[in-house]
């Protein structure tokens, strides 16, 4: 805008009509000035948001964070937007009881103790039948017929030996909870719940935000965050590349409970590894030089139940784990593990001039509203102390 | 507590026989002189009394000022009041002001008044001055009652006080907290008092994942300022969760909470039970080379590097995780500018170090090691000179053609031969000797002489 004006003062001077050109001029030096008096504003306002960024592998619960931010710090869902999560959690159940179907004629074939999969005749049409509603583009809204079939596949030994599975299979974590709530979810006026609306499942695509001020104790109002949701699979990690600008801090969120987990876009390829080669290239970036992390380890009640039954070493990450003593000693045992090695990975790909920035680790469970808040209010201490100073 | 009789106007009056028990019409010795003092002097000591009351927040809670003592003009208690011919008191200043006004009526009664004269109704400005007096001293020895002040504290945050309340949350948990530190800081005897009450047991509750770091820094400066902590409470102070928070606060806090943190973890160490790898943790490392490093605060200094010399000696794996965050050459750097008695642990740290491959690695590459080590040779002490000479043995020992060159350079020749000299132990003059061979192994005696700059006598 500055160089038009200066063209135009130079036009003026060299031309006769100099008065007509004065007056435009005026006009054009008055929007000029309003504009540069806006831009100033608002980068005055944007100064005082603090920006947080939401970065993490595929289904590792940043998108359940941010339900949980909206339900804790804005007004929530409204009827409309909980009634809009009835397709995609009915959407969520077809998904689920398809990739069990297929995952046990599949299991009932390569397995040598096959017949533990094989399912009985009349579920298998059942299972026919709903796989063929899969493959269409739009899903019906489940009724008491379909949740009867459904129910009767889902009950069905070899499904739910394909169930305990399910870590070789791309099952959605929320596979148990909606199976075991069909009836409710197929009543005709079913209003989703806070809970339902919390579990259900449905990839990121671009970017999502919301703004919001959190109330705390002291009713200390005024601290404004932004917080953005990006997708997680690689093939959306392009598009957050012009978001790393001025954040003031990075939530990353891993799912420890997925260490036995293969990636939905590249079955070969572990989780957990991703998790780490991910967190080590978001921690290299010269954009986050000085901006403070904090990494969630999501779905610790997950973990918890699947440390029991698997391993920690199945992940070659965690291969020199040592196990101690079984029972509620270990899950902490193991915890403090997993939360070990990350500590080292933060460490090991930080630059000593950057070892100042704040790092922190939480243990979180996303769809626990109450530790979400309690998480929240400690990240919110921790940006207010970094601000100050202190 | 005065018993109040409710009378039908809602107004309250004191019970005769309780206000005689109470000493309120003067019975009491206590009561004494002040109450009844000078007439003119009194209405100033009593008006500090109610701000000294005021000001330390006594006002009101169990025991309200009775209401017969309030103006009902300003609603504050009487210094001096006066009584209107319609029988009601009111405080001399404000009913001065209403009646310069012009008014001639009683502001409660509405009453016109037949005559304005105000009377000094001293009967109750004793009354007043009894009550404000003995609530004075009552707050004047439960100042100096620190015991039960501190005890009164822990019973409330516990929510075991006697009138049974809920335990203390959110900012009042905090002022709580603050107060029982600074008791526990300035009188030492009154850690006792916080033990018996149950106070460890409270303090080790509240620090946990969620602890924010308001509470958990007052609950650590509590804990370390002598509160005698038995061995089932540091078994519980051990678990991972609260070690971690402790972790994060030495990272996060001002310099204070960063020392107490680290002389709670040392507590901790000492312990039987005490498992270290607890202490293996990168995060607590990095947060205590820091607080090594900020030169503005000499007593972090000092606690820092007594803790990581105890880590270093109690966990060998954690020297090479000290080594990874490149202490080395951080605390090489630092040694000439520590006070004089920091040398000595950072000099301990870094032979500690120096028995890893890893540390003796880190010692070469660091270009500060020999000209640093060399300066420090026989300037603090027999231990010093000690540890200083055998760093120096250990990078020469690993690249002689480096750094034999160098440590000449850095004048290692002339110390040398002035440890030998000098009334060191034995061991220390063989170790010298020793270094000083292997330095000079590639000189020709011309070079070693001009690099010692000897003079001819010492020639």
């Amino acid at each position: 805008m500055s160089v038009l004006t200066c063209v135009l003062d130079s036009m003026g001077s060299s031309c006769s009509r100099s008065d007509l050109l004065s007056e435009s001029e005026t006009t054009e030096n008055a929007k000029s000035a309003d504009i540069d008096r806006r831009i100033l504003q608002e980068t005055k306002a944007e100064q005082h948001i603090h920006k947080l960024l939401l970065l993490g592998a595929g289904e590792s619960g940043k998108s359940t964070i941010f339900k949980q931010i909206k339900l804790l710090f804005q007004t929530g869902f409204d009827e409309t937007e909980l009634k809009s999560y009835i397709s995609v959690i009915h959407a969520n159940v077809y998904q689920t009881i398809k990739i069990l179907y297929d995952g046990a004629k599949e299991l009932s074939q390569v397995e040598s103790d096959s017949s533990k999969y094989v399912i009985s005749p009349d579920n298998q049409e059942i299972g026919e039948k709903l796989s063929e509603i899969d493959g269409r583009l739009v899903y019906p809204l489940l009724n008491k017929k379909l949740v009867h079939d459904v129910k009767k596949l889902w009950q069905d030994p070899a499904i739910q030996e394909t169930f305990s599975r399910g870590s070789i299979l791309q099952l959605p974590d929320c596979a148990e909870y909606f199976m075991e709530n069909l009836d409710r979810l197929a009543e005709a006026d079913y209003a989703p719940t806070k809970e339902d609306v919390l579990h259900a499942r449905v990839r990121t695509n671009g970017v999502v935000q919301i703004q919001f001020s959190p109330v705390g104790e002291s009713k200390r109002g005024g601290e404004v965050y932004r917080l953005y949701d990006v997708g997680g699979q690689r093939n959306e990690r392009r598009k957050w590349i012009h978001l790393f600008e001025g954040v003031n801090a990075v939530i990353f969120c891993a799912a420890i409970s997925e260490y036995d987990q293969m990636l939905f876009e590249d079955e070969t390829k572990n989780r957990m590894m991703e998790t780490k080669e991910l967190f080590d290239w978001v921690l290299k970036q010269r954009c986050f030089e000085k901006t403070s992390f904090m990494l969630f380890l999501n779905k610790f009640d997950i973990f918890e139940r699947k440390i029991q039954k698997v391993p920690l070493t199945v992940c070659e990450w965690f291969k020199d784990y040592k196990p101690i003593a079984p029972g509620k000693q270990e899950v902490e045992h193991a915890y403090e593990f997993v939360k070990k090695k990350f500590e080292e990975l933060y460490f090991q790909s930080s630059k000593p001039d950057r070892v100042d920035r704040v790092f922190k680790i939480y243990r979180t469970t996303a769809l626990d509203q109450k530790l979400v808040k309690k998480t929240f209010k400690l990240i919110d201490e921790s940006m207010r102390r970094s601000r100050e100073g202190t | 507590m005065p018993q109040y009789q409710e009378l039908p106007c809602g107004g309250l009056v004191l019970d005769i026989d309780t206000a005689l028990k109470d000493g309120i019409l003067g019975g009491a010795p206590e009561l004494g002189d002040a109450a009844a003092g000078d007439g003119g002097k009194q209405p100033v000591e009593l008006r500090k009394m109610m701000d000294e009351l005021d000001a330390a927040g006594e006002g009101g809670g169990d025991e309200a000022v009775p209401a017969v003592f309030i103006c009902p003009i300003s609603l504050e208690p009487m210094v001096d009041p006066v009584t209107l011919c319609t029988g009601q008191t009111y405080e001399s200043a404000n009913i001065s002001r209403w009646l310069a006004l012009g008014h001639r009526t009683c502001p409660t009664t509405m009453q016109e008044l037949w005559d304005v004269t105000p009377i000094p109704n001293t009967t109750l400005r004793q009354l007043i001055g009894a009550w404000f007096f003995r609530r004075y001293t009552r707050f004047k020895k439960r100042s100096a009652d620190f015991h039960g002040r501190a005890a009164e504290l822990v019973h409330g945050l516990r929510g075991t006080a006697v009138p049974k309340r809920q335990p203390l949350k959110g900012q009042s948990r905090v002022a709580a907290l603050r107060e029982l530190r600074s008791l526990a800081t300035t009188h030492q005897s009154v850690t006792k008092a916080i033990a018996e009450a149950g106070g460890v047991a409270l303090l080790t509750s509240l620090l946990g994942p969620f602890t924010s770091h308001a509470v958990g820094s007052e609950a650590v400066a509590i804990l370390v300022s002598g509160v005698p902590l038995d061995a089932d409470a540091k078994a519980a102070l051990m678990q991972p969760a609260k070690v971690s928070l402790l972790v994060d606060m030495l990272n996060e806090g001002a310099v204070d909470t960063k020392i107490n943190c680290v002389r709670l973890i040392r507590i901790l160490m000492d312990e039987k039970g005490f498992r270290p790898e607890t202490v293996a943790s990168l995060s607590l490392l990095v947060g205590v080379m820091r607080l090594i490093r900020d030169k503005r605060h000499p007593d972090g200094v000092a606690a820092g590097l007594e803790l990581l010399s105890s880590i270093c000696a109690a966990h060998r794996p954690a020297r090479c995780l000290i080594v990874s965050i490149g202490a080395v050459p951080q605390l090489v750097e630092l040694l000439l500018e520590l006070p004089m008695e920091c040398v000595e642990p950072a000099l301990d740290i870094l032979d500690a170090l120096a028995a890893v491959p890893e540390g003796r690695i880190a010692l070469k590459d660091c270009s500060r090691t020999i000209p640093n080590a060399v300066r420090l040779l026989m300037r603090v002490s027999e231990a010093c000179t000690h540890r200083a000479l055998s760093m120096l043995w250990v990078v020469c020992r690993m690249a002689p053609e480096e750094s034999a060159p160098a440590a000449l350079d850095a004048g290692l020749g002339a110390k040398l031969l002035l440890v030998i000299q000098s009334g060191c132990g034995p061991e220390l003059k063989q170790q010298a000797s020793e270094l000083l061979k292997l330095c000079t192994l590639n000189c020709t005696s011309t070079v070693f002489i001009s690099k010692c700059k000897l003079t001819k006598t010492i020639q």
